[in-house]
């Protein structure tokens, strides 16, 4: 059934869109997203993160383990089924393509200072500030929205969800509870 | 400045919404290459009227709406239920301008067809080379005998927001301990289909905080089933004390099903008592939510045919009597009428906000595409649509339609409602709950952000 389905889409694809542009499919369907996670896939919602300029490692990772059942999602774990491997590559490519674009959110000088010392341990693979990624596969997390930071934080923190790096789930865990909040803001203040 | 070429349309495309590319205004001598008229100005109308206009500059986007503020309808039951401002839901439409829409405020009187005019109530004659019909809903209130228009301030159908939202809320404020709240729903398809049942949730929610624990909310319904049914169960049991269906309960909320006695028939205004043909209902504070189809201008146009809805081509959400008006959004139906409890249906898309703005974006682009002599881009369209039941509780529907060998299909696997248990059958950790009800408040954001910012 599946299979018929995706040759069926693969072929109204060729035909009506290989004459202009492959990229074109990935286009419209990237814009279904922007519900969500906003215009061109910046975020003017706390809860929901920007996904445009994040690594298309990072990008591809993620939909590809919420589609496998590996990683847990409140709700992308229903959407991403409905993709094939294909769209989910071409969807990770073309928002990686968009500028990262972060929004700065104010925080005081005390939650900064302790914000800094309670991140200390995400340095290492993030960057001081959130913004330098040691790898493809890690993401950018400065101006990202605190609230949704907290969110990740959150998961990453209850076992009754199901997580998959193994190095972010140990330091997470490690983390005060009254940290969490403060982390978040952080890195939610950071402009580069 | 006439015609893009090709290559610039691709790249159009792709880049999108880069506002950088794409924000340029069109010199202000230049001559439209065409002209797009929208009609209505909630989430369908607004995307599409920024989509066109985004996709390709040189085209003449007029948007008209009778109103300068649109108030959304998804999240306004938490402004009944006291758990949010009303102005936060409020938009005005200076975002659309700024892109270079041309926003009229009036009323669209008619439409001529054959000469591709349209005339308002301000008395403009307006013509168009592609006309999106993105009126919303009409309300029939002679569906329920002794109910019509004139009552709606003292009994609110709160079904478009705004000031209908206030005062239901204030309605429900000042209703005492030990008070009935009746809801009447009438027969599908209607807007927002958890709607209902969020509103009994979120009312509920405000009874138990404010300690009149003693009040009921008692859903009439017309239909013998509902959207997200089982979650709703579920957490109405966890949270108000809901036992089973019908009526009699213990719990705060009881719903009865049309077949058992739920489908109003007749209202008595001035006891607010309404009755089906198996019971007669006192309520404190009512809320009818009239029957609806599609907007009037719709169906003034001859476009929405015999069972009161506009039916679209699937490519391009055309209108099916007429090639040169695009009708979307809560005015349309496009799939199969939604059939609860059979797995096998392919399912009408729901009217729903998200919907609206997927398949004002499909028209854009088939409008863009048509005016610049390109093929029709694949189609795709999808819903994410959030319920709140209570504090840290949420849940939400998705759903996905692509468009194969003409018609709608509805694609299962990328659709569905959250979990009611794990795989394992253990229940669903709290926490899915919780990370549901904060996004739907990102969601409203970006929503509103997309279509009208």
């Amino acid at each position: 059934m599946r299979n018929k389905l995706q040759m069926a889409f693969a072929l109204s694809g060729l035909f009506f869109v290989a004459p202009v542009h492959a990229g074109d499919n990935i286009e419209g369907l990237a814009r279904t997203c922007y519900g969500c996670h906003g215009t061109n896939g910046v975020s003017v919602g706390q809860s929901m993160p920007s996904i445009a300029g994040l690594s298309a490692d990072y990008l591809k990772t993620v939909m590809m383990e919420w589609k496998s059942g590996a990683r847990a999602s409140a709700n992308m774990t229903r959407l991403i089924s409905g993709y094939t491997d294909e769209e989910i590559a071409g969807l990770a490519t073309y928002f990686a393509k968009l500028p990262w674009t972060p929004v700065v959110q104010k925080a005081s000088k005390d939650i900064l200072a302790k914000g800094k010392e309670a991140t200390e341990r995400c340095e290492s693979c993030h960057g001081a500030t959130g913004g330098e990624p040691d790898d493809k596969d890690t993401p950018m997390l400065n101006g990202q929205w605190a609230k949704y930071l907290e969110l990740e934080l959150m998961k990453y923190r209850d076992e009754g969800f199901q997580m998959v790096h193994k190095k972010m789930i140990k330091n997470a865990r490690k983390m005060e509870a009254g940290d969490i909040p403060t982390a978040a803001q952080y890195f939610g203040a950071q402009s580069k | 400045m006439s015609q893009i070429n090709r290559r610039q349309f691709i790249k159009a495309l792709a880049a999108a919404t880069s506002v950088s590319a794409l924000s340029v205004p069109t010199l202000a001598h230049a001559k439209a290459k065409a002209r797009v008229i929208v009609i209505g100005g909630g989430y369908g109308g607004a995307t599409a009227a920024k989509y066109v206009k985004l996709l390709d500059a040189g085209i003449e986007v007029t948007l008209i709406e009778p109103n300068a503020v649109y108030t959304s309808c998804p999240l306004s039951n938490e402004v009944i239920s006291g758990h949010r401002d009303i102005k936060t839901l409020q938009m005005g439409y200076d975002g659309l301008k700024k892109r270079g829409v041309n926003v009229l405020q009036d009323l669209v009187l008619g439409v001529d067809r054959a000469k591709k005019v349209v005339t308002t109530q301000g008395g403009k004659k307006l013509d168009y080379d592609a006309l999106v019909m993105s009126p919303g809903i009409e309300f029939h209130y002679n569906t329920i005998e002794g109910y019509s228009e004139s009552l709606i301030e003292e009994i609110p159908h709160a079904w478009k927001a705004g000031e209908q939202t206030l005062i239901l809320k204030k309605q429900l404020m000042a209703m005492p301990d030990g008070g009935k709240f009746v809801i009447v729903v009438p027969k599908g398809p209607f807007r927002c289909p958890p709607g209902p049942y969020e509103r009994a949730s979120l009312a509920a929610s405000y009874f138990k905080h404010s300690g009149k624990t003693k009040c009921k909310v008692i859903i009439m319904d017309a239909n013998d089933s509902h959207s997200k049914k089982g979650l709703f169960n579920q957490a109405w049991k966890a949270m108000y004390g809901w036992e089973k269906d019908g009526l009699g309960g213990n719990g705060m909320i009881e719903w009865v099903k049309g077949a058992e006695g739920g489908k109003v028939i007749k209202l008595d205004a001035k006891t607010k008592t309404v009755s089906s043909d198996f019971v007669d209902l006192k309520a404190d504070v009512l809320n009818i939510i009239p029957a609806h189809k599609a907007g009037k201008i719709a169906v003034a146009t001859d476009l929405a045919k015999a069972d009161g809805w506009c039916k679209v081509v699937p490519m391009t959400m055309a209108s099916a009597e007429d090639e040169n008006i695009y009708t979307i959004g809560d005015s349309c139906v496009a799939g199969e009428m939604a059939l609860y409890g059979n797995p096998n249906a392919n399912f009408d898309m729901p009217k729903s906000a998200h919907i609206a703005m997927t398949q004002a974006k499909v028209a854009a682009a088939a409008i863009v595409a048509k005016i610049n002599g390109l093929p029709t881009p694949q189609p795709y369209y999808a819903n994410t649509c959030y319920s709140i039941v209570g504090d840290d509780y949420g849940f939400s529907v998705a759903h996905q339609y692509r468009v194969v060998d003409g018609t709608f299909k509805y694609i299962k696997e990328g659709s569905g409602v959250s979990p009611m248990a794990m795989p394992d059958k253990s229940p669903v950790p709290p926490i899915y709950r919780k990370l549901e009800a904060e996004y739907a408040d990102g969601w409203l954001r970006n929503v509103m952000a997309d279509a009208f910012g």
